[in-house]
């Protein structure tokens, strides 16, 4: 009972996390129809770059975030601009699976050159802190982590929302050519769409090297979660990446530490499966486009 | 037309290429066999050939296996060489491939008719490197090839370089547990174990062991590699409140799991941990300095270790390399060793040939920095790990008697958080 009250804790806590890489995943695909293969190299050298910051000039890794995140939109820029611009519209969907695992391949070649094969963590001085609540712990850096990844969403939502710049990138998702015709210039959307997606994955970064050791080569076990959280919640939709991060990671915490560490990956593909089944769309995936 | 003459051109070049491969195979074998260089020619000198992991997943370790040849090397010339012949290294890398792995040692020993063969890294390797040496009657001597499989091939021209058998690495925690007076020993214990083929098999031997002398599993898990979070596997070992904790851990999982453990406030009385925390300067950079206190782990060398030239090698090391004791990998300790042993079977017999090592290495007791070394017919080493232990920032041998620098620390103490 106390394993699975602390399981529970733990899950809903690092649901955030994984809410703000998935969140950037799905606007990728919402906006460019690109399926983003790259998006878990990119939370890694979100990573990376936080921990350097982190050792080179001391910084915290939340306070390193406004300046990992514009680095990493710009990153986002260039991939679309030289990778993902020149594919034809037609056939970008399955042609960018390709191109962005490519993209994430050489992100984890560079990586391991600038920072070899080793495992990195980042070490600061609350990293191991938690508090005791009815006999629980609360860790603070899963909890900090919590509130940034709903910072994070939240200005999503507004920026998609509210402003300008969000309105095109909605009208881009919704109707492209009417879009177009309106004024949209689609290619400067799309970048920007896709530098947004990676910024997201920067934010994450930071908290994922506070939380877990990492190297170049861990973007791997990242792209799996992140696709199928991305399918759980539907293509596309960020509110259904909030809620497909909060199944996989409950059911994996709990399963983990009730059940066996075996079966809690397998436990969320099942969940997965049962969904896809009864909804082929995802939970909150919308038979029409326009579902940010 | 066209198609069939490329298909017959095809054949054609196969053919020449199996019939060519095959007469260097049966030449090479023809020459070497028996022996593989001559005996005390004194003036030409004494090439050794190794295949090691540059590049790929087992660089790190390879480029420190590469480091321990080569200082062997440099230190044995500088002293004029093996039975008046310098020694001449031809490394060459694998990038950490079981297939390149063979083609390698094929080359080495057909084309570039190297007098001894050291060993690759890791068990993965070994295996089939193990099979071409044996073709070709060399004597191989492997720094980090421990695993069951290796010794299942039951070769006679191998030795594992190491003072145990990997998966026997644990036994000295047993030993020094079942050795505390009965009511100092753990009466219960949790396992969790990576799955792997080091990881596992380790921990299941210790609890084995546990287990006959009456310490309770409270708690068995395997969790696959891929598990990134610790947390909640580490939530459900608190919850059973275990004396001892033992982790069948490599590296990523090892720090992870501590981590975890300070974050849920859970210090168990005994903490082993068969990978991970044995890495001098990896471990309290990942856990933090103050968390490492009281943890033990398996270890063969270790810095300030006074076995047979562990003194000369961690002067010699810093020399070339620079660093201190504490950030030599211990690989590179295994690799030295390795050359050791070919050093002392030359002094003992005067003759550094194949069938001179693999005959002489099967008697008797050979002193080297991890240990006196001796093995099996299968190339199994007989011997014991010693244990060591963290205490006030530094890894100390605590257990057997015969190597502790300090008092073993029991029960752990708590985390600094």
């Amino acid at each position: 009972m106390h394993a699975l009250v602390q399981g529970l804790i733990l899950g809903v806590l690092t649901a955030g996390v994984y809410a703000l890489m998935a969140s950037g995943q799905t606007l990728i695909f919402g906006v460019m129809r690109v399926v983003n293969m790259a998006q878990g190299a990119m939370v890694i050298l979100g990573a990376y770059l936080a921990y350097q910051l982190f050792v080179s000039f001391g910084l915290d890794p939340f306070l390193a975030t406004p300046i990992t995140t514009v680095a990493l939109f710009f990153v986002g820029v260039a991939v679309q601009w030289v990778f993902l611009r020149p594919l034809h519209a037609d056939d970008r969907s399955q042609l960018s699976v390709l191109v962005t695992f490519a993209v994430a391949l050489l992100l984890e070649g560079v990586m391991s050159v600038v920072w070899s094969t080793n495992d990195r963590s980042i070490n600061t001085s609350y990293a191991n802190d938690s508090w005791t609540v009815l006999g629980y712990q609360i860790t603070a850096v899963r909890l900090w982590a919590f509130l940034l990844s709903l910072f994070a969403l939240g200005a999503l939502y507004l920026l998609l929302n509210r402003t300008r710049l969000g309105r095109a990138i909605r009208a881009s998702v919704q109707n492209p050519e009417s879009a177009r015709l309106l004024g949209v210039e689609a290619d400067r959307v799309s970048a920007i769409g896709f530098g947004l997606g990676t910024a997201t994955a920067a934010a994450a970064g930071s908290i994922y090297g506070l939380l877990y050791p990492f190297n170049s080569g861990s973007h791997y076990d990242l792209i799996s979660r992140l696709l199928s959280i991305v399918l759980l919640g539907g293509l596309g939709s960020v509110g259904g990446a909030a809620v497909g991060a909060l199944v996989i990671s409950v059911s994996s915490a709990v399963v983990a530490a009730t059940v066996s560490p075996v079966w809690s990956e397998m436990t969320f593909f099942v969940v997965l499966l049962l969904v896809l089944l009864v909804r082929p769309r995802g939970l909150f995936g919308s038979t029409v486009r326009g579902a940010i | 037309m066209i198609r069939s003459n490329r298909t017959h051109l095809a054949l054609a070049v196969g053919a020449a290429a199996l019939l060519a491969a095959g007469c260097a195979n049966s030449g090479g074998g023809g020459g070497d066999a028996g022996g593989g260089g001559g005996d005390a020619g004194g003036g030409s000198p004494l090439v050794i050939g190794a295949s090691v992991s540059l590049t790929g997943d087992f660089s790190d370790s390879g480029k420190a296996v590469q480091r321990g040849y080569q200082l062997w090397a440099d230190t044995v010339n500088a002293a004029g060489g093996i039975l008046g012949r310098k020694v001449q290294l031809t490394i060459v890398d694998d990038a950490s491939s079981p297939t390149q792995v063979v083609t390698n040692y094929q080359n080495l020993i057909n084309k570039d008719h190297v007098d001894l063969a050291f060993g690759p890294f890791s068990t993965l390797l070994t295996i089939p490197a193990s099979q071409v040496a044996k073709r070709y009657g060399y004597a191989f001597l492997a720094p980090a090839g421990g695993g069951p499989k290796v010794f299942e091939q039951n070769l006679d021209n191998y030795f594992f370089v190491q003072p145990a058998p990997t998966v026997q690495s644990g036994d000295v925690f047993v030993n020094y547990v079942l050795g505390l007076p009965a009511d100092q020993r753990p009466k219960t214990a949790a396992y969790a174990e990576l799955d792997d083929p080091f990881a596992t098999p380790l921990a299941e031997n210790i609890r084995t062991k546990l287990e006959a002398a009456g310490v309770r599993t409270v708690y068995k898990q395997v969790y696959p590699s891929e598990t990134m979070d610790m947390s909640p596997v580490m939530a459900a070992v608190a919850a059973q409140h275990p004396d001892a904790l033992i982790a069948g851990t490599q590296n990523e999982d090892a720090y992870a799991q501590i981590k975890s453990l300070v974050q849920l406030k859970f210090s168990p009385k005994f903490l082993f941990q068969s990978n991970g925390a044995n890495s001098p300067l990896e471990f309290p950079d990942k856990v933090g300095a103050g968390n490492t206190e009281g943890i033990v782990a398996p270890a063969d060398w270790y810095p300030g270790s006074t076995a047979a030239g562990s003194a000369d090698f961690t002067a010699a090391y810093i020399k070339k390399y620079g660093g201190d004791a504490q950030s030599i990998d211990d690989s590179s300790a295994e690799a030295y060793a390795v050359g050791q042993l070919v050093s002392a079977v030359a002094a003992k017999t005067n003759k550094v040939d194949n069938a001179t090592i693999i005959g002489a290495l099967h008697s008797g007791v050979w002193p080297t920095l991890l240990g006196d070394l001796s093995w099996s017919a299968n190339g199994a080493p007989k011997g014991e790990f010693n244990l060591v232990q963290w205490q006030k920032g530094k890894l100390l041998p605590v257990y057997p008697q015969k190597v502790a620098q300090a008092a073993p620390e029991q029960p752990k103490p708590g985390w600094a958080g």
